[in-house]
C-alpha cells in the first residue's frame, strides 16, 4: 500500500510537508511509525529541514550513511547551501546506480532542475511508478519551461489515478495559474482552502493564495494575505517578491519592499531577473540617439 | 622510416577472413569476399552493411564491381564465376569452366570481358554478355595467383606460384571480338574463328610476351602501373619487385624488401609515386616508388593481410585481413587554412601557399612554397596568419610534429623557396597576438608562448592530455583535451572556464567573434566566448568542417551534406554533397570551400529556410515577410516547423494543398481561408468542422451557407430566427412545404407567426379541434365559424379547456442578419496583419534590401524540393535492403538528436506570446522585449532618448509577474499577471499594465494640480512628465479611453510647458538682480507672459495671470498689467485674484504705458517654442513632438523634445497606439 494515501500511515506528515508547515513536519512524532515507513519519514523530515535552513545539521546526520535515499537527501542539502556542483555529482552517480528508487528520482529531479538540468530531471523522474511527488515535479519543470500542453496532461493523467490528493490539487491549481480564467478562481480555493485553515495554513499558501488573488485582480485581500504572511515569516523572500509586485500594480513606491527583498534574498530571481533588464534596456537605448543634440 | 601516425583509418568492418576487395568507382562502397563464402556489400562512409549475397559455395576470392554497370562479378573455390546485380540483390548467372579454385576476377575497362586466374594453372577471359568463354590462356606450371587487364592497352599480367610474372599479348582477341562484322554468314564467322582457333601453336588470340623471373618464391599478386610501363608483383619470398616493360623487352627493376613474411598483395599509387603492398606480417607498407625506399609502414596486432585494394580516383584504399576489412587513407586531406577578413590562405598539394580573394573570387598565384618543409609525402597541416606581419604558421606531422615560422614575400609574386624561416618541434602553432605565437608540444605537455624570433617568451603545461590548441580570443588559447575544452588565460596561465566536450577537433569562431564552434567527429558543440555552451547536435555521418554566416547561422559539411544549424540547435540540410568540401567562409548565398584536392570553390546554396527559421526565432517579421512574399519556400518540413513552434498562421503562407490549408485554417481561426478551401474540397465532414468553428467565431454567414451546403433545414430555420432574417424563414417554410415536411413547415410558421398556415395546416392534417383552438385563441372568430360549418357541429356544442394567452411571435434581440454579429476576434497576429498590409511600418517598400540581397530568386528553391525528394528516395532504397546482422555499432542511432542547453522541449512563455501579439509598446515591455518596445515607440512617435523610460519600463515588466512557492527546493514558479483576467487563450492574454489611464488621471493628475496650486513647480513638472512617460507606455481598454489618453497626453504637455516656462524665470534670479539688468527684467516679464500661454486648467491659468499681472505691475509695464487684469477679470472665479485684479486694472488704467518694451502681444495669435520659450506666431513654420505635441522653432529639428524628454522633434511617426 501507499503509504502517502489517504490510509497510509505517513498521509499527514506527507501533507504537512507539502503544505509548507516544514516545522510541523519537523516536529512530528514518527516513533509511532512501522519500521518500513522509518526511512521514508526520516527523509520527509530532513527535507524539511533543509527547507527551513538547517541544510548543514541534515548533513552532518546523513554524513556516511550508504542508502541511496539519505545520500540524495545529502545532495539536496548540499545543493541549498549552494554546492551545485557536488550535489549534481551525487544525483548522477545515484541516477546511475539507482535510478529507481522514488526518493532518489524525487530529490535528484529537484537537484537536477535547481541546477538547470532539465533534461536530466525529467529523465530522471520519468522513470517513476505512480508517485505524486515525481508528478508534481514534473509539472513545475514544464511550466518551468512553458510547456503548458504537457503539464496540464501530466496533471490529468495524475488526476485519474489519485483523485483529490493534495499534491494533485496543488499541481492543477500550478497549472491554472497558467491557463488563466475561472482556473484563477478554482486554484485560489485550493490555496484559500489550506491557508484560512488553522491546521493546514502555512506561510506558502498564504503568498500562494495571494498570488492568485493578485492574478484575479483583488489587490486589496491580495495584500491581506501577503502582509499575514510577511508577520508569519518577515524573510519569506516570495511573499516580499509578490509584495514588491503589488505594491507596482496599485501604482504604489515598492522601494521599501524592494530594499527588505535585497536584504532577504538577494539572489531572488525577482532581482536578478531586474537587474538583467536594467542592463537590457541600457544596451537597447544606445541604438537610438536624437539627430542633433539640444 | 615512419610511424604508422599518417595512417588515417576511415572504416573497419569485423567478418571472417576477407580475402578479396572491390571498390565501387563512384559510390561509397566496397564489395568484400570472405573466406566464409559470402560477399558483403558496405556503405563505407555510412559504416553500414548494405547487402549480403551468398551463393557461392566456400571461400570466394575474386570480386570486382563493374564501371558503369550495375553489376560485379565474384569467382570461389566452388571453380565458378558468378556475375551478379547488385540493383536486383541477385546472380544474374555462373560461368563454369574452370576446374580449380579460381584465384581474382576482373572486368575489362571497356569490353564486356571479365579475366579470372585459378588453381587449374588457366588464364579464362570470358564474355560476360553472351556469357561465354572466349579465351584460355596456359602456360602458367602452378596455381596462377592473379590476373588483371592492363587499364588502357591490350595486355595482361599473371602472377603464379610457378615463380613467374608473366606478360600476355590479347591485341589479337580484341580484333577477333571487336572486328566490325562485316563477315555476315555463319560460315565466314566459323571460318574466321577456326582459323584462329586452329592455330593453336601459333596462339593469336593471347601470346605470352614477356616471362618475368626474379622472386624465388610463388608470386602472389601483381599489377599494372596505371599509367607507365611499370610492373610490381609480391611473392612469397617476402619481396616486393618493379618491374618495367617496353616494346620488346621487359626487366626488373628493383626490389623493396621489407615484409618477414609472405607478402600478399601490392599496388601502385593510383596518382602518387608510391607502392602499397600488405603480407602476412601483419602490415601494410608504403614505398617510394622512385627511390624504392620504405616510406610508412603500418602493422596489426594479430590479422594477417590478404589483399589491398585501391579506389580508382579518390585517395582511399583497402585492406582484407584475418578478421575483417579496413579502408584507410594515407594521408590528411583536409587543405591546412586560415581565413583573414576576405582573404583565405591555404596550401595547395604542390605544398605552395597560396590566396584566395573572395571578394574578387580570384586566386593568387603562388605566394611561397614549402617544398621543403616535413617529408615529401606528409601534407602541412594547419596554417596560421599573421596580418600584421604578414607571415605564416605552418605545422608539419612529419618528424614527430614541427613548425615553421616564415614570412609571406612582400611583393606577393614568385614560387618562392623560404629565405628566412623558423622552425621548431611542436604539434599545434597558431599566432595569439601579433608578436606572439603559441607552440604545443604534445610528448613534452608545454605550451610554449614564443615571439616572432622563435624565442620562447613564457612556457606552461596545460590541461592533463591536451592534444590541440586553438586561439581562444585575446589574451586566451582553447586547450583541447580528448574529454574537454578549456580556455585559458595565458597571462594567469590557468584554465578560466572548462566544458566537457568529448574529441574536439576543430574550432571555428564565429565572425563576430562572440561564439565558436567545436567540432568533433559527430558533434557541432556552440559555445560563446567564456565557453557556455549554447547548444550541442548530434550527426550520424562525420562532420568535417564549418563556417559561421553573417547572421549567425552555423553552416557545417558533413561527409555527404552541407547544412546548418541555429544558435538554439535548430537544424537541416542545405544541400548534398557529391564530394567532401572544407568550408571556409559563408557570403550571402556563396559558400566558399577548399575541395580535397586543395582547390577553392563557391557553391551556391540556398539560404531561405535557414534564414526564414533565424527571422522566425528573432522575431524579425520584416524579414519573415520578405522572405515569404519573394520566394517560394515550400514542403512539408517547414510547414511542420513552423506548426510545431506554434505559427500556424504563417505556415499557411506556404501550402499550397488545399485539405493541408484547411486544418491550419482552422487551426488559426482564419475563417476565409477555411472558407475557401471548404468550397474546394466540398467534403461534408469539413463543412461541419468550418460550421462549429464559425458558430464559435460568430460569423453566421460562413454558419448559413455550411448548414445549406449540409441541407440541415432545422438548424437553418433556428439561425434565420435568432438573426431575424424573417424573409429567409418564409422561405425556408416554403421549402419545407415543397419538402413535404409538415413539421419543419409548422416549426417556421410558428417563428413567423404565421397563424393562417398553421391553421390551414391542422386542416389539412384534419385536426380541425387544434385548428378551431387555434383560432379561437387568437380571437379568428371568422376562422372559427368556418371551421364550425365545415364539420357541421355549432359552437355550444363544444366543451372548451381555458385558452391562454396568444403565443407571441419570437423576436431576435438584435436583427444581424444584414451583417455579421460582431465576430470574435480572431487570433490575426502581427504577422498576419503585416501581410495584409494593416501595419504601418511594415510595407516592403522601404525594407532594407541588403539582409535580403538575392533572394528573390524563387528559382532555386526548386533545388531545395529536389534535395528532398532525393532523401526520401534514398531512404526507401535502404528500407529495401536486408541490413544484416552484423552493423557496426558506429551506427545505432540513425536520427540527429539535438540538446539546446535551454532545454529542447521548451515552449515559448506567455510573456513572448505578448510581445508577438501585441502591437503596443506596454506589452512589448511586460514581456522583457524592450529592444522590439523601443523600436516600436521609435517608430510611433519617434521616440530616442530612452533613458527617462527606464523606470517605467521596469516597473511595467516588474508587474507582470508573480512568484509562486512550487515545490520546495526549487525556484518560484513564475506566473503572468493579465489584464484580461478572462481570457484562457494565451495568444489573446494580454498583460496588467500598471498606472494605468484611469490611476494616472485620479492620482497623479490631481498631485500635479495640488503643485500648481502649491507653488511647487519643481515637484509639479516631474509629476507631469512622469505623467507624460506612464501614457507613453500604456495600454487602454476602449478607444474612448484613447481619446481620454491623447486629453491626458495634451493637458500634461501644457502643463509641463508653463511650469518650465516660469521655472525657467525664476532661474533668471533674484528680483534685485532683474532690476539692475534691463535684459533679464525684459526677459523675465516676457516669460511671465508666456506662462499665462499654455492651455492649463482656468483656475490655475488665473495663478499664472496674477503672477505676470504683479510682475508687470511692478516693473511699471501698466499696459501690460492691464491687460492682464483684463483677462482674469473675464475668466472671473476666485474672488480674492478678481479683487487684486480689479484694483491694479484701476491703477494701470491711468497710465497705460509700458516702461519695458517687451516681445508679447496680447492680441496676437501665437504659441510658446518648448525649447527657447519664444512665441512661435501663427504662419510661421514649426515643428513639433509627434508624441506630446510640443510646439517648436523649426531650428530644433532633430533635438530631443524638452517636454516629454524622449521623442526627437519634428520626427513624425504613425502615431502612439495604446489599443488594439
Amino acid at each position: 500500500m501507499d503509504p502517502y494515501s489517504a490510509e497510509g500511515e505517513l498521509i499527514n506528515l506527507h501533507n504537512h510537508f507539502h503544505q509548507g508547515q516544514f516545522q510541523e513536519t519537523v516536529d512530528y512524532d514518527v516513533s509511532a511509525l512501522s519500521s518500513e515507513n522509518a526511512l521514508p519519514a526520516r527523509v520527509l523530515q530532513h527535507r524539511a529541514r533543509i527547507a527551513l535552513g538547517q541544510a548543514e545539521d541534515v548533513i552532518a546526520d546523513v554524513e556516511g550513511e550508504s542508502k541511496p535515499e539519505l545520500a540524495a537527501v545529502g545532495a539536496l542539502a548540499a545543493l541549498s547551501l549552494g554546492r551545485t556542483d557536488e550535489a549534481v555529482k551525487t544525483i548522477e552517480e545515484l541516477a546511475a546506480s539507482s535510478g529507481d528508487n522514488a526518493t532518489v528520482q524525487v530529490l535528484g529531479g529537484t537537484v537536477l532542475q535547481a541546477a538547470g538540468k532539465s533534461e536530466e530531471a525529467l529523465a530522471l523522474l520519468s522513470q517513476h511508478s505512480a508517485n505524486l511527488d515525481a508528478v508534481a515535479l514534473i509539472t513545475q519543470i514544464y511550466l518551468q519551461q512553458n510547456r503548458i500542453d504537457l503539464a496540464l496532461k501530466e496533471v490529468k493523467a495524475a488526476r485519474s489515478w489519485a483523485q483529490d490528493s493534495l499534491l494533485v490539487n496543488l499541481t492543477e491549481s500550478w497549472v491554472g495559474l497558467r491557463l488563466g480564467g475561472e482556473k484563477y478562481q478554482q486554484a485560489f480555493y485550493v490555496f484559500e482552502e489550506l491557508a484560512q485553515a488553522p491546521s493546514t495554513s502555512s506561510v506558502t499558501s498564504l503568498v500562494s493564495q495571494a498570488v492568485c488573488e493578485l492574478h484575479l485582480g483583488r489587490v486589496e485581500e491580495a495584500e491581506t494575505a501577503l502582509k499575514q504572511a510577511i508577520g508569519k515569516q518577515p524573510d519569506y523572500a516570495d511573499a516580499i517578491a509578490n509584495l514588491v509586485v503589488l505594491n507596482i500594480v496599485t501604482g504604489k513606491d515598492p522601494k521599501d519592499v524592494m530594499a527588505s527583498l535585497k536584504k532577504t534574498s538577494p539572489a531572488h530571481p525577482l532581482l536578478t531577473d531586474l537587474e538583467e533588464k536594467s542592463a537590457a534596456f541600457d544596451k537597447a537605448a544606445t541604438k537610438y540617439t536624437a539627430k542633433a543634440s539640444s | 622510416m615512419q610511424a604508422s601516425t599518417g595512417m588515417l583509418t576511415k572504416f573497419e568492418s569485423k567478418s571472417s577472413r576477407a580475402k578479396g576487395i572491390a571498390f565501387h568507382p563512384v559510390r561509397p562502397w566496397i564489395l568484400v569476399s570472405l573466406h566464409s563464402s559470402t560477399i558483403q556489400l558496405w556503405d563505407y562512409r555510412m559504416g553500414t552493411l548494405i547487402d549480403r549475397f551468398e551463393d557461392h559455395d566456400g571461400p570466394v576470392r575474386g570480386i570486382d564491381f563493374h564501371r558503369t554497370q550495375p553489376l560485379f562479378v565474384s569467382g570461389g573455390d566452388d571453380y565458378k564465376i558468378k556475375v551478379w546485380s547488385y540493383q536486383s540483390r541477385r546472380c544474374l548467372f555462373t560461368l563454369n569452366g574452370h576446374l580449380d579454385y579460381v584465384r581474382t576476377v576482373f572486368f575489362h575497362h571497356e569490353l564486356p570481358w571479365i579475366i579470372s586466374a585459378s588453381d587449374d594453372q588457366t588464364i579464362r577471359i570470358w564474355n560476360w554478355q553472351n556469357r561465354s568463354q572466349i579465351c584460355t590462356m596456359t602456360g602458367h606450371n602452378h596455381y596462377v595467383m592473379c590476373a588483371q587487364f592492363h587499364p588502357k592497352d591490350d595486355l595482361v599480367v599473371s602472377a603464379s606460384l610457378d615463380q613467374s610474372v608473366r606478360v600476355w599479348d590479347i591485341s589479337g582477341l580484341r580484333k577477333k571480338h571487336s572486328a566490325p562484322t562485316s563477315m555476315s554468314t555463319y560460315d565466314d564467322r566459323m571460318s574466321q574463328s577456326n582459323a584462329q582457333q586452329t592455330d593453336m601453336f601459333g596462339n593469336t588470340d593471347a601470346m605470352v610476351k614477356f616471362v618475368l623471373e626474379g622472386h624465388d618464391r610463388g608470386v602472389n599478386w601483381v599489377a599494372f602501373h596505371p599509367t607507365a610501363p611499370h610492373i610490381v608483383s609480391a611473392g612469397d619470398d617476402r619481396l616486393v619487385k618493379l618491374w618495367r616493360f617496353s616494346e620488346t623487352k621487359a626487366w626488373e627493376v628493383d626490389t623493396c624488401r621489407g615484409h618477414f613474411q609472405n607478402s600478399s598483395g601490392c599496388l601502385f599509387h593510383p596518382h602518387q609515386d608510391l607502392i602499397l603492398s600488405c603480407g602476412e606480417d601483419k602490415t601494410i607498407r608504403v614505398w617510394d616508388s622512385l627511390k624504392r625506399t620504405a616510406v610508412q609502414s603500418f602493422k596489426r596486432e594479430n590479422d594477417r593481410f590478404w589483399v589491398i585494394a585501391a579506389h580508382p580516383t579518390i585517395n582511399l584504399f583497402a585492406a582484407g585481413h584475418d578478421n575483417g576489412v579496413m579502408v584507410f587513407k594515407l594521408e590528411r586531406e583536409r587543405p591546412a587554412s586560415t581565413v583573414y577578413q576576405n582573404s583565405l590562405f591555404f596550401i595547395t598539394k604542390e605544398k605552395h601557399v597560396r590566396s584566395f580573394d573572395f571578394q574578387k573570387n580570384a586566386e593568387s598565384p603562388t605566394l611561397l612554397s614549402l617544398k621543403r618543409l616535413g617529408s615529401a609525402w606528409v601534407p602541412p597541416r594547419t596554417l596560421s596568419y599573421n596580418p600584421a606581419e604578414r607571415s605564416v604558421l605552418v605545422t608539419s606531422p612529419a618528424e614527430g610534429g614541427s613548425y615553421e615560422l616564415i614570412s609571406l614575400p612582400r611583393d606577393g609574386s614568385g614560387a618562392l623557396e623560404a629565405a628566412d624561416s623558423k622552425r621548431g618541434q611542436g604539434n599545434s602553432a597558431i599566432f595569439v597576438a601579433r608578436n606572439r605565437f603559441a607552440v604545443l608540444n604534445t610528448a613534452t605537455q608545454t605550451i610554449d608562448i614564443k615571439d616572432l624570433s622563435n624565442n620562447t617568451a613564457r612556457s606552461f603545461k596545460p590541461p592533463v592530455g591536451t592534444s590541440d590548441i586553438y586561439f581562444g580570443g585575446t589574451g586566451n588559447l582553447l586547450v583541447i583535451t580528448p574529454t574537454a575544452v578549456h580556455l585559458y588565460d595565458i597571462q594567469q596561465k590557468k584554465s578560466i572556464a572548462e566544458l566537457a566536450v568529448n574529441g574536439v577537433k576543430y574550432v571555428i569562431w564565429s565572425n563576430d567573434g562572440l561564439h565558436a564552434a567545436l567540432l568533433s567527429k559527430h558533434n557541432v558543440t556552440i559555445v560563446t566566448k567564456t565557453l557556455e555552451q549554447v547548444s550541442t547536435l548530434h550527426e550520424t555521418i562525420r562532420i568535417k568542417s564549418a563556417a559561421w554566416d553573417d547572421a549567425g547561422v552555423l553552416v557545417y559539411s558533413t561527409l555527404n551534406h552541407i547544412k546548418y544549424t541555429l544558435m538554439n540547435g535548430d537544424n537541416g540540410i542545405i544541400m548534398s554533397l557529391d564530394q567532401t568540401v572544407y568550408l571556409v567562409r559563408i557570403k550571402g548565398r556563396s559558400v566558399f570551400c577548399l575541395d580535397r584536392n586543395s582547390k577553392p570553390k563557391v557553391i551556391n546554396i540556398d539560404p531561405t529556410e535557414y534564414r526564414f527559421k533565424l527571422s522566425l526565432v528573432k522575431r524579425d517579421y520584416q524579414e519573415m515577410l520578405h522572405i515569404i512574399k519573394t520566394s517560394s519556400l515550400v514542403g512539408q518540413s517547414i510547414i511542420s516547423y513552423l506548426q510545431k513552434k506554434g505559427y500556424p498562421e504563417i505556415a499557411l503562407q506556404f501550402v499550397q494543398d488545399p485539405a493541408t490549408r484547411f486544418e491550419l485554417a482552422i487551426e488559426c481561426g482564419n475563417l476565409d481561408v477555411a472558407f475557401e478551401t471548404a468550397k474546394q474540397l466540398d467534403r461534408p465532414k469539413l463543412w461541419t468542422r468550418l460550421g462549429t468553428e464559425a458558430l464559435s467565431h460568430g460569423n453566421h454567414k460562413i454558419v448559413e451557407t455550411v448548414y445549406q451546403k449540409l441541407k440541415q433545414f432545422d438548424k437553418l430555420t433556428f439561425l434565420y430566427l435568432l438573426t431575424g432574417d424573417h424573409s429567409k424563414l418564409a422561405r425556408m417554410a416554403k421549402i419545407a412545404e415543397h419538402r413535404g415536411d409538415s413539421l419543419a413547415r409548422f416549426q417556421s410558421s410558428l417563428f413567423l407567426g404565421d397563424l393562417e398556415d398553421r391553421i390551414q395546416m391542422f386542416k389539412d392534417a384534419d385536426q380541425f379541434p387544434l385548428a378551431y383552438m387555434l383560432a379561437k385563441a387568437n380571437g379568428l372568430e371568422d376562422e372559427c365559424q368556418s371551421i364550425l360549418d365545415g364539420i357541421g357541429i355549432s359552437e355550444d356544442q363544444l366543451a372548451l379547456p381555458t385558452l391562454g394567452e396568444p403565443l407571441s411571435q419570437p423576436r431576435p434581440v438584435v436583427e444581424t442578419f444584414k451583417a455579421n454579429w460582431p465576430t470574435k476576434a480572431t487570433s490575426q497576429s502581427f504577422f498576419e496583419k503585416a501581410l495584409a498590409g494593416q501595419l504601418e511600418g511594415l510595407s516592403l517598400d522601404d525594407e532594407p534590401t541588403a539582409a535580403t540581397n538575392g533572394l528573390d530568386d524563387a528559382a532555386d528553391d526548386d533545388g531545395l524540393t529536389k534535395n528532398g525528394a532525393l532523401e526520401a528516395d534514398d531512404d526507401e532504397d535502404a528500407a529495401g535492403w536486408d541490413m544484416g546482422d552484423d552493423i557496426v555499432p558506429e551506427t545505432d542511432n540513425d536520427f540527429v538528436n539535438i540538446e539546446s542547453t535551454d532545454a529542447a522541449g521548451a515552449g515559448s512563455s506567455e510573456a513572448d506570446l505578448w510581445a508577438r501579439n501585441s502591437p503596443l509598446a506596454a506589452d512589448h515591455v511586460a514581456a522583457g522585449s524592450f529592444e522590439s518596445a523601443m523600436n516600436v515607440l521609435n517608430r510611433q512617435v519617434g521616440a530616442v532618448n530612452f533613458a527617462p523610460l527606464k523606470d517605467r519600463f521596469l516597473e511595467i515588466y516588474e508587474a507582470s509577474k508573480t512568484y509562486l512557492s512550487a515545490s520546495p527546493g526549487l525556484p518560484p514558479l513564475v506566473n503572468y499577471v493579465r489584464r484580461t483576467v478572462d481570457e484562457t487563450d494565451p495568444r489573446k492574454a494580454l498583460p496588467i499594465i500598471p498606472r494605468d489611464l484611469e490611476y494616472l488621471a485620479s492620482n497623479d493628475l490631481q498631485r500635479g494640480y495640488d503643485t500648481m496650486k502649491a507653488n511647487k513647480l519643481e515637484d509639479g513638472i516631474q509629476i507631469f512628465k512622469g505623467i507624460l512617460r506612464a501614457v507613453l507606455v500604456n495600454a487602454v481598454a476602449s478607444e474612448s479611453e484613447v481619446a481620454e489618453a491623447k486629453k491626458l497626453i495634451t493637458s500634461a504637455g501644457e502643463y509641463a510647458v508653463a511650469m518650465s516656462i516660469e521655472l525657467s524665470r525664476r532661474r533668471l534670479g533674484s528680483p534685485e538682480q532683474l532690476g539692475a539688468t534691463p535684459e533679464l527684467q525684459k526677459r523675465s516679464l516676457e516669460l511671465s507672459a508666456y506662462f499665462t500661454i499654455p492651455k492649463i486648467e482656468v483656475p490655475h491659468r488665473q495663478l499664472a495671470l496674477l503672477n505676470a499681472m504683479n510682475l508687470a505691475y511692478k516693473s511699471k509695464n501698466y499696459s501690460s498689467a492691464l491687460s492682464f487684469a483684463n483677462r482674469i477679470l473675464a475668466n472671473g472665479g476666485a474672488n480674492r485674484i478678481l479683487e487684486t485684479a480689479k484694483k491694479i486694472k484701476a491703477q494701470s488704467e491711468r497710465n497705460p504705458h509700458d516702461a519695458f518694451e517687451i516681445e508679447y502681444d496680447p492680441f496676437a495669435e501665437f504659441e510658446i517654442c518648448a525649447a527657447s520659450h519664444t512665441p512661435i506666431y501663427s504662419g510661421t513654420a514649426y515643428e513639433e513632438c509627434a508624441f506630446d505635441g510640443s510646439k517648436y522653432h523649426s531650428k530644433y529639428k532633430g533635438t530631443v523634445c524638452t517636454v516629454c524628454d524622449v521623442c526627437e522633434v519634428g520626427k513624425r511617426g504613425s502615431g502612439l497606439k495604446l489599443y488594439d
